[in-house]
């Protein structure tokens, strides 16, 4: 706490926030160990340093008791859309592109404020990677707040 | 886990059991044993243990469930019930001290929270609170869900329970067999979630398999003559006896005869070992009994060479004969390789092919791979590796699969042609 934020009063609402975190398909291939081109596989090494910071940054959630809940999502090829065409759905298989940024995964936080939601999230920031890897895009985490109510849908 | 906690852990299944046989309302004295385990995790670390632990919490606890079902009562009262609800029989005056009951309540209890109305991740979750003696949270924490829908999932399990009606008391004698397996599968499950969840990068899981092994000890006291609880004990310790070496440090999965053998767990193995020793020959034949004996086999092994399959795919057969689950097949068609050779194995795979349930299954191209792999055809191992690994959904397994794919590409293929 910065001392700017007051501390909240027992009837003060904490809100939840979703930390989205996207990747492409060549991300994922990089850290299961397919070497595309522009994108060699990480080393076990650096996939060891990556699951021990996330591990890190999990349980320091769950020690402040922030943290609700967490998933990661399969590979984006294993993905499936179905859509209308012609007013009838259409199922299409993995349908995006090797570099397109698509949800990966999420964590959800319940905090005081959204400020600390984005503390939070831009530790992130700091996420390990090897020095060859080339990441798809400029990284970035987004956090939304959950409207009020959505636990009651889960 | 700290003595206190160890303490608790043990009495809360006895505490629920003499309240829920003494005032009924098993939902309502649920919450009143996790309550006064609450009580006591506070207080006894910084008062001292009571000299009569079991009967301080069954106190407190039996306090507690007064002051909430008068509650409910006075909501009804409100809701203007008719008819003046009388408090349960015996429950303004109960028998000042019964001798303690624990050991059969756990047991009822156990059978309690594999009732065939719920569902089976109700059951696991009302087996770990109601007799485990772990909160929601951790729980939920455990399986990785949010802690309120956990906490729904334990309240819905405990009011079909309440709804079924059934007497808090063992199952008639004709259903205690299949009820039986019903608890058994319980504890497989917990066991199972908890050993696969060490693979990935395994946050803040309580950890089940520990939890998995405790609750089958306790029902292997209660019953030590039934074979498939034995069994089902040993099979846990064996297996869980392989953990630490059974992943590399980045997460990625070490297959078991590369597994560094020194590092499995001594004492487990032996424990397990008297314990199949103990089940075998009693006769008859059981699930848990013959994995057991098989992975009794693996862990006595000191190499995978040196492993006696023959008597595994014996084994495996036997298995086969009260399942006709596709992955036994697998594992079947596995050992066969190693005792008659690959050949035999992939005779045995390819015919698995055409099983619809193995279809898409990422295991069914693995296995594959690694007896072509066993057998010299490397570029057809190395396309079945690639397949596998993009069937496959978890990424440390993609992972290991597309490490032995590209351990295939490093050496060229030379003197194996």
């Amino acid at each position: 706490m910065n001392g700017v934020t007051p501390a909240p009063t027992a009837e003060e609402k904490t809100v939840k926030y979703m930390i989205m975190l996207t990747g492409s398909q060549r991300d994922y291939d990089a850290l299961t160990g397919r070497d595309t081109p522009d994108s060699p596989a990480w080393p076990a090494e650096d996939v060891a340093k990556l699951h021990e910071f996330m591990a890190a940054w999990n349980n320091d959630l769950v020690e402040s008791g922030e943290f609700v809940d967490a998933r990661g999502l399969a590979a984006p090829v294993h993905t499936r859309r179905v859509q209308l065409r012609d007013g009838a759905p259409v199922v299409t298989d993995g349908p995006y592109p090797e570099t397109q940024e698509v949800l990966a995964g999420y964590t959800i936080v319940e905090c005081d404020s959204f400020d600390r939601a984005t503390e939070i999230a831009a530790r992130l920031a700091y996420t390990p990677h090897p020095e060859s890897a080339s990441l798809t895009s400029e990284w970035y985490v987004d956090v939304r707040p959950i409207a009020d109510g959505a636990e009651e849908l889960a | 886990m700290t003595q206190t906690e160890d303490l608790l852990r043990r009495l809360a299944p006895q505490v629920l059991g003499a309240l829920v046989r003494r005032y009924g309302h098993f939902d309502t004295a649920e919450d009143a044993v996790q309550e006064a385990l609450l009580t006591a995790v506070t207080r006894w670390p910084a008062e001292g243990v009571p000299d009569n632990p079991r009967g301080w919490l069954i106190t407190v606890a039996a306090r507690r469930l007064t002051d909430l079902l008068r509650a409910e009562q006075a909501r009804q009262r409100r809701e203007e019930t008719v008819a003046r609800r009388l408090p349960p029989e015996g429950w303004t005056a109960p028998p000042a001290d019964q001798p303690p009951t624990g050991y059969d309540d756990t047991l009822v209890l156990l059978f309690l929270c594999g009732h065939p109305a719920l569902s089976a991740a109700s059951q696991i979750a009302l087996t770990l609170r109601a007799v485990g003696g772990l909160t929601s949270v951790e729980i939920a924490r455990a399986f990785l869900v949010p802690e309120a829908t956990m906490t729904r999932r334990i309240s819905r399990a405990k009011r079909t329970i309440r709804d079924s009606g059934v007497p808090f008391g063992l199952p008639p004698a004709a259903q205690r067999a299949e009820r039986l397996g019903s608890v058994l599968h319980v504890l497989y499950l917990i066991f199972n979630e908890g050993y696969a969840s060490t693979a990935g990068p395994a946050l803040f899981r309580a950890d089940l398999c520990a939890e998995a092994i405790r609750l089958t000890r306790l029902l292997h006291r209660l019953l030590p003559d039934d074979p498939e609880v034995t069994g089902l004990l040993a099979l846990m310790l064996l297996t869980d006896a392989r953990r630490s070496a059974r992943t590399g440090l980045d997460g990625t999965l070490i297959p078991m005869a590369e597994q560094d053998r020194s590092r499995w767990d001594a004492d487990q193995i032996a424990e397990g070992l008297g314990l199949v020793a103990e089940a075998l020959p009693r006769g008859g034949i059981g699930p848990y009994r013959i994995q057991a004996a098989i992975a009794a086999l693996h862990d006595e092994a000191p190499s995978a060479e040196q492993t006696d399959w023959p008597q595994i795919v014996a084994l495996y057969h036997l298995l086969l004969t009260l399942t006709d689950n596709p992955m036994v097949a697998l594992n079947h068609a596995a050992a066969v390789a190693m005792a008659h050779g690959p050949a035999a194995g992939l005779d045995l795979v390819d015919k698995l092919g055409t099983d619809s349930r193995l279809a898409d299954d990422h295991r069914w191209y693995a296995v594959r791979a690694h007896l072509l792999e066993q057998a010299g055809e490397r570029a057809a191992a190395r396309a079945a590796y690639e397949v596998a690994a993009d069937r496959a959904m978890s990424l440390p397994q993609q992972r290991y699969l597309r490490t032995r794919a590209a351990r295939l590409d490093a050496v060229p293929p030379d003197e194996a042609r």
